[in-house]
């Protein structure tokens, strides 16, 4: 729903963390992004399309996403489930959590650059 | 002989592994409104929900009630119009409106940016009204001590399980509209074990803004929380 201010943070994050010199190198983005996150990657990719419409300096860098899916470990007794139905309960010993280890996040895993 | 460049291999790839959080911006202005709240001792409350659940009735209730106990201010956030600022103010609390132009959630910059209107020595709870929707505003921290959904009647008892990220990030369901209960295929124990499916530690209140019903169990839990904030 909101994929257009997710790429305009994308290399407003990306303008913070690096000097403008390695930006103009920079090859390909890589998103590891869960299933909780609210992220569609098909959407993305069009938002990211769009936005070299308005912004061409970033034209030649791919995007790549991962989607994550959704784990909890249980506080009890440390068994990783993978949760499926959106039943946050361990397939251990049964006992609901909301330990989310994974499936939650929303990050630039990965930058490439030419050399 | 050749002598051997010692410059890296040119065509070649570097890559960085990074691991930033795209919502560090948001998170870090979060933080902010956090320490901000903590200073003063008011309690911030993210309260979300689809469009028409009764946000806004709900915030007009609950300032009728306790307006003569504490202090309630209230910002609202929707794409366009004063509209519930309006209604809010009515109540004679101060409420301002965030107009997000189009924008389908509220950001933690938004919130930092108009903090400075409200007098937070003399408030002791203030709501931050969402826009309604149930997807984008689960994901922005907004430094708030406790996030509440309301899950009116009229939905469909389905939904926890359909936007689940909003019902694991909630402390609390607010079952609204309750008063429709008798005209409407609606199971509050159904939407209850589905919402609890996914966060077990949510607290629900059945609730009508128009009936009274749960309004004072819902001002106590309130009333509560200030009281822990305080210290």
């Amino acid at each position: 729903m909101h994929e257009t201010s997710i790429v305009n943070s994308i290399f407003r994050t990306l303008e913070q963390e690096f000097e403008v010199e390695k930006l103009n190198n920079m090859k390909a983005i890589h998103l590891k992004v869960g299933i909780l996150s609210n992220i569609e990657p098909r959407l993305l990719y069009n938002a990211y399309e769009a936005f070299h419409m308005t912004n061409p300096i970033y034209q030649k860098v791919k995007l790549e996403i991962e989607m994550t899916e959704l784990k909890i470990k249980c506080e009890i007794c440390e068994h990783i489930t993978n949760v499926k139905n959106y039943r946050f309960i361990c397939d251990n010993c049964k006992k609901p959590s909301k330990n989310v280890i994974q499936g939650e996040e929303m990050l630039i895993h990965k930058v490439e650059f030419d050399d | 002989m050749v002598d051997k460049s010692t410059k890296a291999a040119r065509g070649t790839v570097q890559c960085e592994n990074t691991n930033i959080n795209l919502l560090k911006a948001n998170d870090f202005v979060a933080d902010i409104i956090k320490k901000e709240m903590a200073k003063t001792g008011t309690l911030l409350i993210n309260v979300t929900s689809s469009a028409g659940s009764g946000k806004t009735t709900l915030m007009q209730k609950t300032a009728e009630k306790l307006k003569d106990k504490i202090k309630i201010a209230v910002m609202v956030g929707d794409l366009e119009t004063e509209r519930d600022a309006d209604r809010i103010r009515e109540t004679g609390i101060q409420a301002l409106q965030i107009v997000t132009g189009g924008i389908c959630h509220l950001e933690a910059q938004m919130i930092h940016q108009v903090l400075d209107q409200f007098d937070l020595e003399n408030i002791d709870l203030l709501f931050i009204e969402n826009v309604g929707n149930l997807v984008c505003p689960s994901s922005f921290d907004l430094g708030e001590d406790y996030r509440v959904t309301l899950m009116a009647t009229t939905e469909g008892d389905d939904k926890p399980k359909k936007y689940p990220k909003m019902f694991l990030t909630s402390d609390m369901m607010l079952v609204s509209k309750a008063d429709l209960l008798p005209y409407v295929p609606f199971s509050v124990e159904a939407v209850t074990k589905d919402a609890q499916e996914v966060n077990h530690e949510l607290e629900v209140i059945q609730i009508s803004s128009l009936s009274d019903e749960g309004v004072d169990e819902w001002c106590d839990w309130l009333l509560e929380k200030i009281k822990q904030k305080k210290g």
